[in-house]
C-alpha cells in the first residue's frame, strides 16, 4: 500500500474513463437521435415505388421528409395542395402533398423543411395527418 | 520513535541515487537537526519521511509500525514546507481558522479555542488580524508552523523554516521548535544550514551526497569530524566522497541507542498518539468541501481587481454581442409559393430571398456562435488557473487530510456560481436587445452547459498540468478551435467535420441554441446558409454534459494524484 502523500492515477483508470465516456455519449446520441423522430415506426415511402404504381400503395401510410417547392392548390374548406421534393437514392423527386384544414395551424413555406405521416388516398395523393418542422 | 532503515531513492535507472542506504532512528520528545551542504538530500529525506517522495528501498518505521503497511494519520504528521502555504488575503486567524476546520472535526468554539491556544503557543495572538500577505518571512515561519499544530501532531516535520530570516527571528524560531519537542512526546526534524544554536538541539544528522555522515548528539560533532568549530564541517565534507563518509560512519561503533529514557518517551508518544487517534477524527466530505468553498468566496471577495474583472467580463461580452444587432433582429420575407408568376419574377423573388437567407442567416448563426464563444472564454478564465494557481496548498492540504473530492466539490460550486451568472446575463442581455425568438429556458440551457463543460475541461487541464503558464496556453488551445473546428462559420470536410464535433463543445452548444429557433424563420435561413448539419436539441446538451463530467472526473484525478515540486 503506497503512502498518501504519493498518490497515482493509474492510466488504465484514466483511459478506461474517457473511454466510458465516449461510450455513454455515443449510446446517449444513437438513442435520443433515433427518439427525435417521432414518425421512426412508420416505414418511409420510396418515390421510386411511388411513382412506379401509386395505386399499389393505396391505404398505406408512411413517413417522408422534402423540401416544399411550390403551393399547387388551395380550398379553405379542404385544405392545400403543395408539391414537395423528396431526396432519395440521390435523386430529388417532386411529390404531390395535400395538407388537409384540420392542419391549417402549420405555417408551411417555400424551401422549408418538414417531416410528415402521410397516407396514400384513393386517387394515389399523399394526404398529411401528421406533419413538423425537420 | 522513527526509525529509517536502509532507505535509498533514486528517481532513474540511470542517474546517481538522491538518498543511498540510509540508516537513522529518532525517539520520541526530541528535536534533531539535518544538515548539510546544497543538493545533500536533506530536504528529500524529509519528503521521504512525510511520504510525499516513495523510497525506492529500504523502511521507515513509526511507532513501530511500517509506514508502508500502515500510513501516518493525517492529524499525526505536521509538515513545514519550504513555501509558504498560506493564503495571503486571508488575516493569521482566518488561515488558522480554515486550516484546522479542513484537518479536524470539531464545533466551531472548540475550532477556535484550539486556534487561540496555537496562536498563544506560538506568538501569533498580536498579529492574530493582519493579512498573511503582509508578514515578515519570520512571522509567515510562525504562521506555517501555527498551521501544523492545530492538529497536534506527534511528528513535526520542518524544512529550512529558519533559512533566509535574521539572527533574532531564527534564534526565536529554534527554540519555538525546541520546546515543541519537549511536548506530548513530538519528535521534531528540522532541515536547515544553519549551525548557530546547536545547543538546542538533541541530535545532528548530517547528509553529503545523499549519504548519511553522521547522525549523533551534537557534542560529539566537531571530534567526530576533527574539526575546531562547526563551521568548519562543510569544508571538510568537501574532502572525501559522500560514499566514504558513509562507509566511515557504518563502520564506528555505535552505542546501543535503547534507554530507560527513550522506552518511556515512546510509550508516552504512543499513548498520546492513540488518545489523539479517538478524539481527532477528519471532517466529512461534505464538511471539509464547505469550508473550502467559504474560503475561496473570502479569497475572491477580498480581492477587489479580480471582482471588478469579473464584473466587467460579465457585462461587457454580452454588450458586444449586441453592436450587432442592437435594433433586433430583420423581419424576414418569406418566398411566393404561387406558381402562378411568370419565371422572371419567380426568379426575381429566389435572388432576394438568397440574398436575405445569406445576410439574416449569417447574422442569427453568427450571433449565436458569438455568444457561446464568448462564454467560452469566460469559462476557461473561471478555471484555467483555478486548481494549478494554489497547486503547492492543495498538496499540503491533502498530506494534511483534506479530500481532493471535498476540494472539488467546493470548487465546482463555486465556479457553478460563476457559470450561471455568465451563461443567465449572456442569454437574458442579448435576448431582450436582439429580440430573440424561441423558449428563454431552452436557450439558457445549452449556454449554460458550453459555459459549465469549458469550465470543467479548462479545470482538468489545470488539475494536469505543471505551471499556470502551461494551463493557460492548454485552455487557449480549448477555446481556440472551437469556433474553426465547430463548422458554424466555414463548413469542415464532411469526413473531417464528424471526426472533430463530437469533442467542440462550441459545436453542440450553437446547435442546441438554434433549435430552439426552429418554429421560426430564423432556423430556415441558417439552415440554407450552412452545409454543417445541425444536431437535435436533445443530442446537444447530452453531448455538453458529458464534456462536463468528463472534464470533472478528469479533474478529480488530477486533483487526487501527487504534484509537489
Amino acid at each position: 500500500m503506497s503512502r498518501r502523500a504519493h498518490q497515482k492515477t493509474p492510466r488504465s483508470l484514466l483511459f478506461g474513463s474517457v473511454l466510458l465516456f465516449i461510450g455513454f455519449a455515443a449510446a446517449g446520441a444513437y438513442f435520443l437521435q433515433k427518439g427525435s423522430n417521432p414518425y421512426r415506426t412508420v416505414e418511409q415511402l420510396k418515390p421510386a415505388d411511388y411513382f412506379e404504381n401509386a395505386n399499389s400503395l393505396r391505404g398505406n401510410v408512411y413517413q417522408i421528409e422534402g423540401v416544399i417547392l411550390n403551393a399547387l392548390a388551395q380550398n379553405p374548406e379542404k385544405g392545400r395542395l403543395f408539391s414537395i421534393g423528396v431526396t432519395s437514392d440521390s435523386k430529388k423527386w417532386p411529390m404531390p402533398i395535400f395538407i388537409p384544414a384540420k392542419l391549417r395551424q402549420i405555417n408551411l413555406q417555400k424551401n422549408q423543411t418538414y417531416r410528415a405521416k402521410v397516407r396514400v388516398d384513393d386517387a394515389g395523393i399523399l394526404v398529411a395527418e401528421e406533419i413538423q418542422k425537420s | 520513535m522513527l526509525v529509517l532503515q536502509s532507505i535509498a531513492l533514486q528517481l532513474g535507472e540511470l542517474e546517481s541515487p538522491l538518498l543511498s542506504n540510509l540508516s537513522a532512528w529518532y525517539p520520541a520528545s526530541h528535536f534533531g537537526a539535518i544538515l548539510g551542504p546544497s543538493g545533500c538530500g536533506k530536504s528529500t529525506l524529509l519528503k521521504v519521511i512525510a511520504g510525499i517522495l516513495p523510497h525506492t528501498s529500504g523502511s521507515i518505521f513509526w511507532q513501530g509500525k511500517n509506514l508502508e503497511n500502515e500510513d501516518l494519520p493525517a492529524h499525526q504528521l505536521g509538515y513545514v514546507p519550504q513555501f509558504s502555504c498560506t493564503q495571503p488575503r486571508l488575516s493569521v486567524q482566518e488561515n488558522l481558522l480554515y486550516g484546522a476546520r479542513l484537518r479536524q472535526k470539531g464545533t466551531a468554539q472548540e475550532i477556535e479555542t484550539r486556534v487561540d491556544q496555537v496562536m498563544e503557543e506560538t506568538g501569533l495572538q498580536d498579529l492574530q488580524d493582519r493579512r498573511a500577505g503582509v508578514l515578515s518571512g519570520g512571522q509567515l515561519r510562525r504562521l506555517s508552523l501555527a498551521m501544523e499544530l492545530t492538529t497536534r501532531p506527534s511528528l513535526l516535520l520542518a524544512d529550512e523554516v529558519t533559512s533566509g530570516l535574521d539572527p533574532k527571528s531564527e534564534e526565536e524560531i529554534t527554540e519555538l521548535l525546541a520546546s515543541l519537542a519537549r511536548e506530548q512526546g513530538r519528535l521534531v526534524l528540522l532541515v536547515t544550514h544553519s549551525l548557530r544554536y546547536m545547543e538546542a538541539y538533541d541530535s545532528i544528522t548530517v547528509l553529503t551526497d545523499g549519504h548519511l555522515a553522521y547522525s549523533a548528539d551534537p557534542r560529539d560533532l566537531t571530534n567526530y569530524f576533527r574539526v575546531k568549530s562547526p563551521e568548519a564541517i562543510y569544508p571538510t565534507l568537501a574532502a572525501q566522497s559522500g560514499k566514504e563518509w558513509a562507509d566511515q560512519w557504518i563502520a564506528l561503533p555505535k552505542p546501543e541507542g535503547i534507554t530507560p529514557e527513550n522506552i518511556l518517551g515512546e510509550m508516552e508518544s504512543i499513548l498520546i498518539s492513540k488518545e489523539k487517534e479517538q478524539s481527532l477524527q477528519l471532517p466529512s466530505l461534505l464538511s471539509q468541501s464547505t469550508t473550502w468553498l467559504s474560503r475561496r468566496i473570502k479569497i475572491f471577495l477580498r480581492d477587489p481587481a479580480q471582482v471588478f474583472l469579473q464584473l466587467s467580463l460579465l457585462l461587457v461580452f454580452p454588450a458586444v454581442v449586441t453592436l450587432f444587432a442592437y435594433r433586433g433582429l430583420p423581419e424576414v420575407r418569406n418566398m411566393t409559393m404561387s406558381s402562378d408568376t411568370g419565371v422572371l419574377e419567380q426568379l426575381r423573388d429566389s435572388l432576394a430571398f438568397t440574398i436575405q437567407s445569406s445576410r439574416v442567416g449569417t447574422l442569427v448563426s453568427g450571433l449565436t456562435m458569438f455568444q457561446v464563444i464568448l462564454l467560452a472564454l469566460m469559462g476557461s478564465n473561471n478555471s484555467a488557473r483555478e486548481v494549478i494557481g494554489d497547486r503547492p496548498i492543495l498538496e499540503k492540504e491533502k498530506l494534511a487530510g483534506l479530500r481532493p473530492g471535498a476540494a472539488l466539490l467546493g470548487m465546482g460550486i463555486f465556479l457553478s456560481l460563476l457559470v450561471f451568472a455568465q451563461a443567465g446575463w449572456m442569454t437574458l442581455f442579448v435576448r431582450a436587445v436582439c429580440q430573440f425568438p424561441g423558449d428563454l429556458e431552452a436557450q439558457f440551457i445549452p449556454f449554460l452547459l458550453v459555459t459549465g463543460s469549458i469550465t470543467a475541461l479548462c479545470l482538468a487541464i489545470s488539475s494536469w498540468t505543471s505551471s499556470s503558464e502551461q494551463a493557460s496556453l492548454g485552455s487557449l488551445y480549448l477555446v481556440g478551435f472551437q469556433l474553426p473546428l465547430s463548422g458554424a462559420i466555414i463548413a469542415l470536410p464532411d469526413f473531417l467535420g464528424a471526426l472533430t464535433r463530437p469533442w467542440i463543445s462550441a459545436y453542440w452548444a450553437w446547435s442546441g441554441y438554434l433549435q430552439t429557433l426552429k418554429d421560426t424563420r430564423f432556423y430556415d435561413l441558417v439552415k440554407s446558409i450552412t452545409e454543417t448539419p445541425l444536431a437535435s436539441s436533445g443530442v446537444s446538451l447530452w453531448i455538453l454534459l458529458i464534456h462536463l463530467l468528463m472534464g470533472l472526473v478528469l479533474t478529480y484525478f488530477g486533483m487526487r494524484r501527487s504534484q509537489w515540486r
